[in-house]
């Protein structure tokens, strides 16, 4: 039995303006079991009244509403307060993306989106603002110094190349935060785009023998048909690892 | 209002009409009065020769009364014809209105003209001078021709002629109208055979046979676009058949294996398994939708965006850079070559993007440890970058096609699994270089597979 998905968004406060229903549902359940306390508001009327009244982390807004669309929730929102809003356009239209923007909308997301993605906007705003970066990760016996851009398992100095180093650091600093392997590219290599090779899944390949596989405990995981995903766990590896 | 060619023609013909009688009628006027003028001089001097031959052989009173008498009788009673006699001598005195003519200065023999106010009427003359003879003193004898008549015709002429001129240019006008209905017949067959094209009968064309030259060239060029529309239709609906092969299997994989899953009752583990293998289906749905999208903007024109110049052998070492671990894995090996300076003004993520389905086209196609060539190249004013792997030499008849939405070389390893892209990969390497004003090229001969694209280049200073 493997663990469930454990990333940091809990307790933000949330607010989910949405009309289908399916998707608003399970963003409500998927974020509730993140540990964020959700709102849902099924049209622009209710989102517009919850919003004015609440106060939220974040709120997830879809351009497309009835009663009151999107973009004129927003700027009714910006007239009062900064709450930071993710929009959730329909179309990969470059307008719709200018004027969610214009109006000030935090970060947008292209319908359909992965939960995966919404997550990691999430993160996203929620490190926004935070604190300066440490200069030294620690995960259970890894220790990455980001400065010297050096790795260790306990004691062992881990070897590792430049890009080797910068995919560990990108897991690293997103730790217990999935991955997918377009994420991976964009952060890793700047290739902002699907890009349908199985480089992604080589490189962790390649990484995992450094610096997992003489080690105990696994750190590097790979969450099937999602992505990876690097943390300590308490328990034994779970089927998925077998796969990767 | 709209132009109408019959419209336009009936108006020139009838402008062409009316120039062309203008100028006959002005012709004719001119002849016709230099026939009557010259008719009239000839009476004039017909009837001067007469009198002057009487006068000048006597010259006493009794036979100058016999030529009043002889002038009265060639003088019509109507007054069209008139002689006059003017001499200083009142016996010698001839004519009506004598009073009148004094006051009017005749000049000198020969030609002129004379109005008498008391008569209303104008006349032509000849007048010449006659020596003394005998009792008779120096004489001037004047001859005059009433021009009412001369006048009438020409006016008679004028009116006529312009009445015919008009009834001519309405007669032209109507058969303008006609003549350019029948020679526009032909358009009109012509918009029937295009009414009666339907989405059905795409092969049909336009016939050219039964066509004046005049519609051919028209009629060519329409059917050149019929022509290309009716391959975007069929590519259209070739597509339409492979994108719905292609999402039959992933479809197929989740419902049949959820029908499985939930056939019986299963441990969670059992169930999870299921969800992460629908998961991947899902993914590559979506992964296939998303670059039918991208192709989808392509086709409908969308040029790049975000252009910036770059040094183009730098943004392919970005991207072999990408693959360091595959090929690393694979023991392959990618050189740069050609024109590593060139510049080009590109989409950087689009770049990329091509250029990565090419590499990842030309690891897969090539056996472990190949040397794989990207050539850099600079043509006709754009900048082609080629991917060149050894590998199976690939038949002519499927080149071009390489680049067709989910085309296969070999269609047995269709759904082999093993094959990383969805057969989107060249189709949107050719998306790519269409944004940018550019092409795509595939040869390949001698076990040496190239696959090519171009960008807009930047000329080198």
């Amino acid at each position: 039995m493997s663990r469930s998905i454990d990333i940091t968004v809990s307790a933000m406060k949330l607010l989910i303006v949405e009309d289908e229903l399916k998707t608003a549902e399970y963003l409500r359940k998927g974020l509730a079991e993140q540990g964020c306390a959700v709102d849902v508001a099924h049209n622009g009327t209710d989102g517009q009244h919850l919003a004015l009244v609440h106060d939220y982390d974040v709120i997830v807004l879809d351009a497309m509403l009835p009663g009151i669309d999107g973009f004129t929730l927003l700027r009714a929102l910006r007239q009062v307060k900064q709450t930071p809003v993710i929009m959730l356009t329909a179309r990969d239209s470059i307008e719709d993306r200018v004027r969610g923007l214009h109006d000030g909308a935090d970060d947008y997301l292209v319908k359909p989106f992965s939960f995966l993605e919404l997550l990691a906007r999430l993160h996203a705003l929620q490190r926004r603002g935070r604190a300066q970066e440490p200069t030294q990760l620690k995960i259970s016996n890894l220790l990455i110094d980001l400065i010297a851009r050096k790795a260790w398992r306990g004691t062992e100095r881990i070897d590792l190349s430049a890009k080797e180093f910068a995919l560990l650091a990108v897991l690293a600093r997103r730790q217990g935060e999935i991955l997918s392997k377009t994420a991976i590219a964009e952060l890793v290599w700047d290739m902002n785009f699907d890009s349908n090779t199985n480089v992604v899944e080589v490189a962790i390949k390649r990484l995992r023998a450094k610096v997992d596989n003489a080690f105990v405990p696994k750190l590097l995981h790979t969450i099937r048909g999602m992505g990876y995903v690097m943390e300590a766990r308490d328990e034994a590896p779970s089927n998925e690892e077998s796969q990767a | 209002m709209k132009r109408s060619i019959t419209t336009r023609l009936v108006g020139m013909f009838a402008l062409a009409a009316l120039a062309m009688f203008t100028l006959v009628g002005a012709a004719l006027y001119g002849v016709l009065e230099r026939e009557l003028t010259r008719h009239e001089n000839d009476d004039l001097n017909t009837n001067l020769q007469n009198m002057r031959y009487s006068m000048e052989r006597f010259g006493d009173l009794e036979h100058w009364s016999r030529l009043q008498v002889k002038m009265d009788t060639l003088s019509p009673a109507d007054g069209s014809v008139r002689f006059w006699v003017l001499s200083d001598d009142p016996r010698f005195l001839y004519g009506k209105g004598l009073d009148e003519m004094e006051r009017v200065n005749l000049g000198e023999a020969g030609h002129g003209s004379l109005t008498l106010p008391s008569v209303g009427r104008t006349y032509r003359t000849l007048s010449m001078r006659l020596a003394a003879f005998s009792d008779r003193p120096a004489v001037r004898l004047i001859v005059g021709v009433d021009t009412a008549p001369f006048d009438h015709t020409m006016r008679a002429f004028l009116v006529a002629f312009g009445l015919l001129t008009l009834a001519a240019v309405g007669l032209v006008m109507a058969l303008g109208w006609w003549i350019a209905r029948i020679g526009l017949r032909p358009l009109q067959r012509l918009s029937e055979q295009a009414r009666a094209l339907r989405p059905k009968t795409l092969s049909q064309r336009l016939r050219l046979d039964r066509l004046p030259v005049e519609l051919e060239d028209l009629t060519v060029a329409f059917n050149g676009a019929l022509g290309r529309l009716e391959d975007a239709w069929q590519q259209l609906e070739g597509f339409n058949a492979d994108v719905a092969h292609e999402l039959r299997t992933p479809l197929a994989n989740l419902i049949g294996g959820t029908q499985v899953a939930l056939s019986r009752p299963r441990s969670a583990a059992e169930f999870q398994e299921t969800l992460q293998s629908n998961l991947e289906e899902l993914e590559r749905l979506r992964s296939i939708v998303n670059d039918m999208l991208f192709l989808a903007r392509a086709d409908q024109g969308e040029a790049a965006t975000g252009l910036t110049a770059v040094i183009v052998a730098h943004e392919v070492e970005v991207t072999i850079d990408f693959f360091e671990p595959l090929l690393d894995d694979t023991g392959t090996t990618v050189a740069i070559e050609g024109e590593l300076q060139a510049q080009a003004t590109m989409n950087i993520a689009l770049f990329r993007r091509a250029l990565t389905n090419l590499l990842q086209n030309a690891i897969e196609h090539s056996a472990d440890g190949a040397r794989l060539v990207v050539t850099i190249s600079r043509r006709a004013g754009a900048i082609w970058i080629a991917v060149a792997n050894p590998g199976p030499t690939i038949g002519a008849t499927h080149l071009p096609r390489l680049f067709d939405r989910f085309y296969r070389v070999d269609s047995s390893r269709h759904d082999t699994g093993e094959i990383h892209g969805h057969g989107l990969g060249l189709a949107i390497v050719k998306a790519v270089a269409s944004m940018h004003g550019g092409a795509t090229l595939a040869t390949s001969d001698d076990s040496l597979t190239t696959i090519a694209f171009s960008v807009g280049g930047v000329p080198s200073a």
